[in-house]
């Protein structure tokens, strides 16, 4: 994926705005339909945002700290995708109205954990720092800064790709727990 | 007795000719971020916690137990947005007044607004011991300035909730009790 740098923060800023506005219309919605699962198997809307929320903590702080250390002196104007990178955010991609399946990593599945309509507020003000580091990352290099990833410790990804997976995996989510009521 | 208990004696007596009663469920909150503090409330049993959300936790700043006065203060005071949110730890009963009630009885006679002035002044007092709590640096000594102060918090309060106030996981804080 090749595309302007700037635009593709608007992207994203923009994607990151719209999850924020679904989440609180979830506000309004009562506790056990926040809580209500189709399934044992399936997630509540409450387990979606958690689920989120635990990719934020480890996410923002890592973007936070590449951001803050990266040379401010060069910065490219266009962004090209690494090509792991550029795996990794597709697969999370909403296509057609469709996701592919897959299974949470353990430390990351919600399922059973306390929640509480706490968890929707804490998911919006991830939403906020998310969007405040992504005006910072409009003076940053978003193919030289590079930031570890959760899933192993022998990869890092381009700071551009990062956000597109972060965010992708936002919507992917919201999106399901979009359905849940459904 | 001193005036600021003066006061609040007359306050829990006045509390229960006037105040209204209620039951908490565990989990349930008395205020949320963002709602403005429009009472006081005194608790009568249970226990609850005011904490503020941050991106990654829930940051225990206050707690409350049988007998203790609680809530969100300077949305109280001031009429702004509740920062905190208070929520019951266990099943509680207060019991509540409005502000323009708890204004009355402050303004009932010239006695009873000297003892408010020395409860604030108390109340001050407080804060700045529980911001050098804050800034102590051991986390033995943390605890045992909070300890000094309410020898009982252990019997009313989960211990995760007290670790969160002290600023230290619950795991730390079993090692030092232990030891």
């Amino acid at each position: 994926m090749k595309t302007e740098a700037n635009k593709l923060i608007e992207d994203l800023l923009q994607m990151t705005e719209s999850s924020g506005n679904a989440a609180r219309k979830f506000k309004q919605l009562e506790i056990d339909q926040l809580n209500f699962k189709r399934s044992n198997e399936e997630w509540s809307i409450l387990e979606c945002i958690e689920h989120l929320n635990l990719y934020g903590d480890f996410y923002l702080p890592e973007i936070e700290k590449r951001i803050l250390e990266s040379n401010k002196k060069e910065k490219s104007l266009i962004f090209r995708s690494g090509i792991l990178g550029n795996y990794f955010a597709n697969l999370m991609k909403v296509e057609n109205g469709k996701i592919t399946k897959m299974k949470a990593p353990k430390d990351k599945n919600p399922a059973n954990s306390k929640l509480s309509v706490t968890t929707i507020d804490r998911f919006l003000k991830q939403q906020e720092m998310l969007k405040s580091l992504l005006v910072q990352a409009k003076n940053t290099d978003l193919v030289k800064t590079k930031t570890a990833i959760s899933l192993t410790k022998f990869i890092r990804l381009r700071l551009g790709d990062t956000f597109r997976f972060l965010i992708y995996h936002t919507e992917r989510h919201i999106f399901q727990a979009q359905r849940v009521l459904q | 007795m001193s005036s600021e208990q003066d006061f609040t004696t007359n306050l829990i007596a006045s509390l229960y000719k006037i105040a209204e009663e209620k039951v908490i469920a565990k989990g349930e909150f008395l205020i949320r971020e963002g709602e403005v503090e429009r009472n006081l409330y005194f608790i009568e049993t249970g226990a609850v916690r005011a904490f503020y959300l941050s991106e990654f936790d829930e940051q225990t700043i206050r707690l409350g137990y049988a007998g203790s006065f609680i809530n969100s203060l300077a949305s109280f005071i001031k009429g702004t947005p509740s920062e905190f949110y208070i929520e019951a730890i266990r099943k509680t009963r207060i019991k509540s007044i409005t502000r323009e009630s708890f204004l009355s009885i402050v303004n009932e006679n010239e006695e009873s607004r000297q003892q408010y002035i020395r409860l604030l002044e108390l109340l001050v007092t407080q804060l700045i011991d529980r911001e050098i709590d804050l800034l102590t640096f051991s986390p033995v000594e943390r605890l045992n300035r909070v300890l000094q102060r309410s020898p009982h918090l252990f019997q009313q309060i989960p211990l995760k909730y007290i670790a969160s106030y002290l600023r230290m996981k619950p795991e730390t804080l079993s090692r030092i009790r232990n030891s």
